[in-house]
């Protein structure tokens, strides 16, 4: 989505004033640091210098309130709960792409030197009271309404005219602008510059404001993860589970990918238990339960009736000691009572999956009851602590599974460089954010559901970029790393079938909401994506035979 | 061993059992009968304390397609995709007559949830046929052959025809010319019975003149020729008989009320008054009931109340004097706006040709694809249609009674020979079906106890 600006042949993306300004460990620029801080706070509007470092701290706490981050548990902004509803899906996805592949092109281009020169152009298009003075209300406005009928024109509505053309750019230009600046932070937040990445952070608020929809939500959980790292704020403490708990419920039911997740693996359950009069399943995350009901249900009206089905349920401790594993085994045994289900459950609490192990967990011998171990989002957690997953997946095999089902983000979210794992976020929750604002939104509590998802979502965004070590438990990693690792323990893929896939495919088409969701087959595997990009992934496994 | 713990807080022992919770030991595992919703979470299912039903699983599986309809009704999408996710596990298209009946119903969800306004449509109905079965979906045309032997199987029809050939053949006896019109679903293949009949007990034979609409519109069983190449057959066969037959078609549809049909009789009406001798039939099998039934404002009536189509095409029918009329329909009611109504009363009733089809049609063969077919196309309108689209609106036989009633007719008995015929016939059919009196003039044919099919006949009073 370049856009060529008409002097000079630059190109839109290297931009004039709020570009990114990147130091790619140049330490000749360094030299220069606090002259060439001083130019850019003016590029990017602030009228300060270096040494008013004071003044931009207080500034931060300006941004602290608009952005409602005052307390440490909130996730997401205020800037997130616009009850404006916008009506298309933004190309966000697309734009961060372009740019993540430009992102090489961009040290070379950018830096606070004589030839790329600020223009007035520039500085006109940015909004906030920095530059613009007392213009800057309308020219928000003008912006934010043209940034809305451009979205209207690239959307898909035909009906709308298209907008003048100076406004187009511009309105592009601080998408793109925004983009920048955040990758331009992250940058810094590598290098260690945190006065510079404050200063872009602060920027990326303000950029912020002008977009609407996905964009928006994107940039402000990104910008607040940002200051959390900068600031080493330290991430809301993760001792409430129930409102991880609450908040990943609402994810279950505004988006696809949790339901999509608990019918591909429960397909793959329930079809390896064909046969067996005694079954058990082991929950590594067993939450609210929502995965089981159609389980039970499903087995107990298969032919030749139901098997007398276990559950074990792992979960966190609960910080009031009370037995949130209990009450949803209560339920799920009362369920299973009513439906006419030989039924038990039992509930383990557990810091880490690495602590358990099959004596533990009372696996019966091989013969007597047929095991099914279940993660939904869990596994990739372990890779925050060396050797644990490898210790589970050990423990795993000692259950004599039949069939392991494994859920996970597909995305990398655990390399070893920042960078590296910003862009790859960025891009990850772009894409997510996308197709929340796609999904057509019907029912009354959409609006509730939609903004604890961005909640719940946030809460990952931000243990991805501000966390480090045993508390950045979000390392997601790609469907072919898990089959390196499965295959390296021990485990074989097993496929899940052309009826799990047409299944799958057409539950979405009738009830996804949105029309951008695909379902995909990977080599016996089902990822669910929204377009081109897959975002969640399901595998099952089984042990490989010993000869 | 390697300890994993949190350095803030303090935590509670690192691995703990919190509980074990069982079925309690009085838990009957017979208790098969219901299907759940637990407290207000969402995606689970709801509860039903109702446990009549002839099977568990049964009774579950329709449980199950009730709650479907109404999370598809309600948008809850949660909900609709978990039971549809159980139903497509528990109901394989192949499966025994509940999962096979089971099967139909989770299609016509699927359509009407493909139809609805949330849906991308073409993703969805795309999506949604490569996902069904090709196999059931399509109907076939029959030729002459095929449809006389495909009627002849089971006596859905051959009890109609029986029993309304009886009473006819009572009420015309002495007229030199018979007009019937033939109002049936099966084109006509009431009619070689009742030519022989005739030709074998009435004197002279009578002249006979045969109307029928023509078939503007397309319900299963669905023919493979024209209503003319149709009409020579019969007027040959009539002739192999040395009975002198007439054929007419009279293009008209029940979405109107065949009120074209209505005009052309009562044109003819005033010949027939001049001649007096010519006995009128109008022999309704199974095709009233796509006449629509709900009360429809009359923009060029001068009728001060609004009637409905049905209660108009009856007076019509009154008004042309008719010497008998037989009305011979299946006894069910699907006229309920509401959808798990409907739904729960066509389960109900659409389980016997299931249930019945493995006395008289081998698995595997054509034939019984195209009566599952035809089966699946009755389920599909009922629950996925709506409106002018949704044509099968069966009315239960106290309704009917009470319409013809209203309409000015009288009820007339069943002979004893007739009824004698009639359970002849039954006795070349499985054990299951069964014949039944009721009100001392109707006749209902049941399988396994259930009403299938009933027969009446009426003259005017």
């Amino acid at each position: 989505m370049k856009r060529d600006r008409d002097r000079g042949g630059k190109a839109a993306v290297s931009g004039g004033g709020g570009g990114a300004v990147t130091s790619t460990g140049k330490g000749k620029m360094w030299a220069e640091a606090d002259a060439g801080m001083d130019e850019l706070l003016a590029v990017l509007g602030y009228k300060v210098k270096s040494s008013d470092m004071a003044d931009v701290a207080e500034k931060l706490e300006q941004l602290e309130v608009a952005m409602g981050t005052t307390t440490m548990e909130d996730g997401v902004s205020s800037l997130s709960t616009d009850t404006t509803v916008h009506y298309n899906p933004s190309d966000l996805s697309g734009w961060v792409g372009s740019m993540l592949s430009e992102l090489s092109v961009i040290p070379d281009q950018i830096g606070v030197s004589g030839n790329n020169l600020i223009n007035d152009d520039d500085l006109r298009a940015i909004p906030g009271g920095a530059i613009l003075g007392n213009d800057s209300e309308s020219a928000k406005k003008r912006i934010k309404f043209d940034s809305r009928s451009e979205f209207l024109e690239n959307g898909c509505s035909p009906a709308v005219a298209p907008p003048r053309a100076v406004v187009l750019v511009d309105s592009q230009e601080a998408g793109v602008r925004l983009v920048h600046t955040l990758m331009a932070c992250a940058e810094a937040v590598q290098q260690e510059n945190m006065k510079l990445a404050d200063a872009l952070v602060k920027h990326v608020g303000i950029l912020a404001e002008s977009q609407v929809g996905a964009m928006r939500k994107v940039a402000a959980c990104f910008a607040e993860a940002l200051v959390r790292r900068i600031y080493k704020i330290r991430p809301q403490v993760e001792d409430n589970s129930s409102y991880a708990d609450v908040l990943e419920m609402h994810f279950y039911e505004t988006a696809p990918y949790l339901k999509f997740a608990h019918f591909t693996a429960n397909q793959a359950i329930l079809e390896a238990f064909a046969g067996a009069k005694r079954v058990h399943v082991i929950d590594f995350g067993l939450k609210q339960g929502m995965q089981w009901p159609a389980l039970i249900q499903a087995l107990a009206l298969r032919p030749g009736g139901p098997p007398a089905f276990r559950l074990t349920g792992i979960g966190p401790p609960q910080p009031d000691n009370t037995d949130a594993l209990q009450q949803v085994g209560w339920k799920l045994t009362q369920l299973a009572e009513t439906i006419g289900v030989e039924f038990e459950f039992r509930g383990f609490v557990a810091n880490s999956l690495a602590d358990l192990d099959a004596k533990i967990l009372d696996i019966k011998p091989g013969d007597f009851e047929t095991v099914a171990v279940n993660s939904v989002f869990e596994l990739h957690r372990l890779l925050a602590r060396p050797g644990a997953v490898e210790k589970v997946l050990d423990s795993i095999r000692a259950m004599g599974p039949k069939i392991v089902t494994v859920v996970e983000q597909e995305a990398d979210h655990n390399g070893v460089v920042f960078m590296d794992r910003f862009n790859e976020a960025l891009h990850y929750y772009s894409t997510m954010f996308d197709s929340l604002e796609g999904s057509g939104l019907t029912q009354p509590d959409s609006a509730q559901d939609l903004f604890m998802t961005e909640v719940y979502l946030g809460r990952q965004i931000c243990n991805v970029v501000a966390c480090d070590g045993a508390e950045r438990v979000e390392r997601h990693e790609t469907l072919a790393k898990w089959r390196r690792r499965m295959g390296s323990a021990g485990f074989e893929p097993a496929h899940l079938g052309s009826n799990a896939y047409k299944q799958a495919s057409m539950l979405l088409a009738l009830f996804a909401g949105g029309d951008g969701y695909r379902v995909e087959e990977n080599d016996g595997c089902l990822m669910l994506g929204w377009h081109t990009r897959p975002l969640i992934a399901t595998s099952a496994w089984r042990l490989t035979a010993v000869e | 061993m390697m300890q994993f713990t949190e350095t803030f807080p303090p935590p509670p022992p690192p691995l703990h059992q919190s509980s074990v919770i069982t079925t309690p030991p009085s838990f009957n595992p017979m208790n098969k009968n219901q299907v759940l919703r637990v407290g207000s979470w969402p995606g689970y299912f709801p509860t039903s304390k109702s446990l009549q039903g002839r099977l568990g699983d049964a009774n579950c599986m329709e449980q199950l397609l009730v709650h479907c309809a109404t999370a598809i009704e309600t948008n809850d999408a949660t909900l609709a995709q978990q039971i549809l996710w159980v139903l497509n596990n528990i109901a394989p298209p192949d499966g025994d007559s509940n999962q096979r009946l089971t099967c139909g119903f989770l299609r016509a969800l699927i359509s009407r949830a493909a139809m609805s306004g949330n849906c991308k449509l073409l993703s969805a109905v795309a999506n949604v046929h490569a996902y069904a079965d090709p196999t059931t979906t399509s109907t076939h045309r029959f030729s002459i052959i095929e449809l006389a032997s495909f009627v002849d199987l089971t006596p859905w029809h051959r009890f109609g025809f029986t029993a309304a050939n009886a009473a006819v053949l009572e009420a015309v006896e002495g007229y030199p010319v018979v007009h019937i019109v033939d109002l049936s679903l099966t084109h006509c293949m009431q009619i070689p019975t009742l030519i022989d009949a005739i030709a074998a007990r009435l004197d002279g034979p009578p002249l006979v003149k045969l109307t029928v609409a023509g078939a503007m519109e397309d319900f299963p069983p669905m023919l493979d020729l024209s209503y003319e190449e149709l009409g020579t057959k019969l007027v040959n066969f009539a002739r192999s008989r040395n009975v002198a037959m007439e054929f007419r078609v009279v293009p008209s549809t029940s979405s109107n009320g065949f009120s074209s049909l209505i005009d052309q009789l009562r044109l003819q009406q005033l010949r027939r008054a001049e001649n007096g001798r010519e006995a009128l039939v109008i022999n309704c099998h199974m095709m009233l009931h796509y006449i629509p039934e709900e009360e429809e404002e009359q923009t060029l009536t001068y009728e001060t109340t609004a009637a409905s189509l049905r209660t108009m095409f009856l007076k019509a029918v009154r008004g042309l004097d008719p010497t008998v009329v037989v009305l011979v329909d299946e006894d069910a009611d699907f006229t309920s706006g509401n959808l798990a109504n409907r739904l729960r009363s066509a389960y109900n009733y659409l389980w016997i040709p299931y249930d019945t089809v493995d006395t008289f049609l081998p698995r595997g063969s054509k034939q019984r694809q195209w009566y599952e077919a035809d089966i699946c196309w009755k389920i599909e309108n009922v629950v996925s249609h709506e409106g002018n689209r949704r044509v099968e609106r069966l009315e239960p036989k106290s309704k009917w009674v009470r319409r013809m009633r209203n309409a000015g007719f009288g009820g007339v008995a069943y002979s004893e020979e007739a009824i004698a015929e009639v359970k002849n016939m039954l006795d070349e059919h499985a054990a299951g079906w069964g014949l039944k009196r009721e009100e001392e003039d109707h006749l209902v044919l049941t399988w396994k106890g259930h009403n299938v099919v009933f027969a009446t006949a009426w003259i005017p009073i």
